[in-house]
């Protein structure tokens, strides 16, 4: 599975001139290539990066609550977590009550927690943002995801099955890439092609003319190669995802949360060993400018409760190894609250990183509430360096190359889990 | 279409826009006839979506659609009421005046000031959301204020508040009357200041006019158009009429780039389905179709709206355009049953090249290029059609397989 940064660059490099020119015609190449090397391939290997994106600015100071900091109480006033309230880690701070779930993953030493995250010259745009998070590019000059370049880069070696696996309503922009079409679900009951009622002994057929009318001229278009390669992705990654659904028994009990229910999704995705190396979730509703306790503390523990119901499910199907999680959010909040009950946008919060892989406790540095900008804390993290620790101690792909520059790396992986160097 | 074909462009371009003149009763005389509750969100989108597919005034609908895609709100966090059908109803009659009167009514809106919490603004802790997006979304687009503008700008709109969550009042003790500046300018301004102020901003103007472009023709015009079109704006007062008029009247607009440039979003898609086969239908059936292509009415995802584009083309969504060309082509009996023999009524058709040709004139409006054309005439004939061969089995079955394929095809997801 460990690409070396030679082949990855050459990956990286030589499909792209390609791949301007005829990216319909590219993404058949490949998959016709990685069917030729299916049977005799080297180990495709089986690790997976589960990315959870908390969408609208998760309010960090009341999630790792700074339970010991007067400054905590002085400046939040109303909105503060009650310090008997929080379920403490240390003797300075603690989670919010109603992350029990992420409590006994960091007490197995499941959960790692990296503190004060954000990046220079920060946007309180949650579009600019979440775009500066998901291309990890604060110059916001790149137009493709992270994950997206990383995909692009393994994507000479593309098994059977597919590499990535969104399941949301729409595609987040970390896994866009101009050249790889990634599976995305809604439901999945609703993720496949329809037959004519009537008419079913027809279905081959048509969805044969189908896909050669989507194949016939990708180029007289705009979008007419995005159509197609699309529309392959969706039929080969329907019948694989409708497969693994129906043969998938779950070792625990979902919620019924969607978040928990996507997640469901990609432990079906991993556990058929579709070639998930990405796979991408999302809970909305962290902007909370208004009346925020309650509605905070329900997202919190939706959060919670899914990630470690996840985590439970592979480790009951021997999966808990090759999987690691990890949320983002696209900024914190503001230090203290409006005159609405909420808060308004901020700046650096923590990031968590959940698995068997995660060498848990907590890293980076606390924000000092004494030093603050703006009534913002200042960040203490680059994201981009736990991005390069993922990629590079856990994917084993070249961090340089994806995120365009040098990061330096966070211990976040225990030693045996991180990839010998290719 | 036969009708604007001999009205001539001029006058069929004036009939859309001038749409006050247009008599719409039937349309009110048909929505009267159903038992609706447009407190109901369900019961609010099919409301709509038949304004959309029945009413005489069609561009009247589409601007409102653009409206509720920038100045938007969700029935998900405004919650059940009357909000969301007055915003709706402000957008029908506003959505062609003057701009600075619609941001000002806008920002009075209750549905707006539910979704971005501004009526729980206050002068002791302003509330910045509806502040920021005023400027990053409605009006200026991000880089054209400081985080300092949008601090001031809150002040100035303290005090903006609902009574009863229906009703927009000014609390007086609640407004902060202190010295603001904003965007280089400094006084004690209020609310309708800033709307005043930021649409004397040369960013308005372009903005505004590059989104109204950008949903009609093409994105990203080029800037010689966006001058042309923002200088309309401006002699105009703001108001968006003849802007439109500019946009429909513009060479660009009927030029080569503007073939097949935008993907039709999923509620044009059902809404130009259901008007071009002739459906007639409440709407019922659509609500799940449009929702698994990723456009519910009243809830966009977020406050930028639906992203639109390569966005709407996601494996899943794509997956129910073409369950969607099913639903419709084997609609046989039910509410949205339809008769394709009845498109091809009065025309003369004795082979498969003839009827691929009439349907796709009809569905694609002359899109179909041979290979298209050639492989859909082969299907047609194929073996594999249930309905082999033109002679065998009854028109109607295999036209049903070729409106399929044309619906589903990729060139039908464009306009």
């Amino acid at each position: 599975m460990l690409v070396s940064r030679r082949q990855f660059l050459q990956a990286s490099i030589a499909v792209v001139p390609a791949a301007a020119v005829m990216p319909a015609v590219f993404s058949r190449a490949v998959a016709a290539s990685a069917h030729e090397h299916a049977s005799g391939a080297a180990s495709t290997g089986n690790r997976t990066l589960v990315v959870v994106q908390m969408a609208g600015g998760n309010d960090g100071l009341n999630t790792l609550v700074p339970a010991n900091d007067d400054a905590y109480y002085d400046l939040r006033k109303s909105l503060a977590v009650p310090q008997k309230d929080i379920l403490p880690i240390n003797n300075q701070a603690g989670f919010h009550p109603s992350l029990a779930s992420f409590k006994e993953l960091w007490d197995e030493g499941a959960l790692a927690v990296v503190e004060g995250v954000g990046y220079p010259h920060q946007s309180f745009s949650h579009f600019e943002s979440m775009d500066i998070w998901q291309t990890a590019d604060p110059g916001k000059q790149a137009l493709e995801g992270w994950l997206g370049r990383y995909l692009q880069g393994i994507a000479g070696q593309q098994a059977d099955g597919f590499h990535s696996l969104v399941v949301d309503g729409r595609m987040p922009r970390a896994l866009y890439t101009e050249n790889v079409s990634v599976p995305l679900v809604k439901r999945i009951d609703e993720y496949q092609l329809r037959e004519d009622p009537r008419n079913s002994h027809s279905h081959a057929a048509r969805t044969k003319a189908l896909l050669r009318l989507y194949a016939s001229s990708p180029g007289a278009t705009r979008f007419g190669a995005l159509l197609d390669n699309t529309l392959q992705s969706a039929q080969r990654s329907s019948q694989a995802m409708q497969r693994a659904h129906q043969q998938y028994v779950s070792a625990v009990e979902y919620g019924e949360s969607r978040l928990s229910q996507s997640l469901r999704l990609i432990a079906e995705a991993i556990d058929a060993e579709l070639g998930l190396r990405v796979g991408h979730v999302r809970i909305g509703g962290f902007d909370t400018h208004a009346e925020q306790l309650l509605e905070h503390e329900r997202l919190l523990a939706e959060t919670a409760d899914a990630i470690k119901t996840f985590y439970r499910d592979l480790q009951a199907h021997g999966r808990a190894q090759d999987v690691v999680i990890m949320t983002w959010s696209e900024f914190g909040r503001r230090v203290s609250g409006n005159a609405s009950g909420g808060t308004d946008h901020g700046s650096a919060g923590p990031m968590f990183l959940a698995g068997t892989p995660i060498a848990g406790g907590l890293y980076g540095e606390r924000p000092s509430l004494k030093d603050l900008d703006e009534n913002n804390l200042k960040f203490t993290t680059d994201f981009r360096q736990v991005y390069a620790t993922v990629l590079e101690d856990w994917l084993g792909a070249p961090a340089e190359i994806v995120l365009g520059a040098q990061f330096e790396r966070l211990p976040l992986l225990k030693p045996a889990a991180r990839p010998a160097p290719a | 279409m036969a009708r604007f074909r001999a009205m001539g462009l001029q006058a069929t371009i004036d009939h859309l826009v001038d749409f006050d003149a247009v008599d719409d009763s039937a349309l009110e005389t048909r929505l009267a006839s159903q038992e609706l509750d447009l407190e109901k969100l369900n019961h609010l989108q099919r409301w709509w979506l038949q304004r959309m597919a029945f009413s005489a005034r069609p561009l009247q609908e589409k601007m409102a659609l653009f409206w509720h895609g920038i100045l938007t709100s969700s029935y998900r966090k405004v919650g059940k009421g009357p909000q969301m059908l007055a915003q709706n109803r402000l957008f029908r009659s506003e959505g062609m005046g003057r701009y600075d009167a619609l941001l000002k009514s806008i920002s009075r809106d209750p549905a707006m000031m539910i979704y971005l919490d501004s009526r729980s603004n206050k002068k002791a802790a302003p509330n910045e959301n509806y502040s920021r997006e005023l400027m990053e979304l409605f009006s200026l687009g991000i880089g054209h204020f400081t985080e300092k503008d949008v601090r001031e700008s809150a002040r100035a709109f303290t005090g903006w508040q609902l009574k009863a969550r229906t009703e927009f009042i000014f609390n007086r003790g609640q407004h902060d009357y202190g010295i603001k500046t904003f965007l280089g300018r400094t006084g004690r301004f209020d609310g309708d200041d800033i709307v005043d102020i930021i649409m004397a901003q040369p960013a308005a103007a372009e903005y505004v006019c590059t989104r109204l472009w950008s949903f009609f023709a093409y994105p990203d015009p080029e800037p010689a158009v966006v001058s042309r079109l923002a200088a309309i704006f401006r002699e105009n007062d703001t108001e968006i009429r003849p802007v439109v008029r500019a946009i429909f009247q513009a060479d660009e607009f009927y030029s080569d780039r503007a073939v097949a440039a935008l993907v039709k979003g999923p509620v044009e898609l059902a809404v130009g389905t259901v008007r071009t086969l002739a459906i007639d239908t409440d709407f019922k059936r659509f609500d799940q179709p449009i929702e698994g292509m990723g456009q519910v009415l009243f809830d966009p995802p977020n406050v930028a709206g639906w992203p639109g584009g390569a966005a709407w083309l996601n494996s899943s969504a794509l997956l129910q355009r073409i369950n969607l060309a099913n639903t419709v082509a084997t609609a046989r009996s039910g509410p949205m049953r339809f008769h394709p023999t009845a498109l091809l009524a009065g025309q003369d058709l004795n082979d498969a090249d003839a009827v691929v040709g009439s349907l796709g004139e009809l569905l694609l409006g002359g899109r179909l290029r041979e290979p298209e054309r050639r492989l859909l005439a082969a299907f047609l004939e194929s073996t594999n059609n249930p309905a082999n061969g033109l002679d065998g089995e009854p028109l109607e079955e295999k036209l049903r397989s070729l409106i399929y394929l044309l619906l589903a095809s990729p060139d039908y997801q464009l306009v």
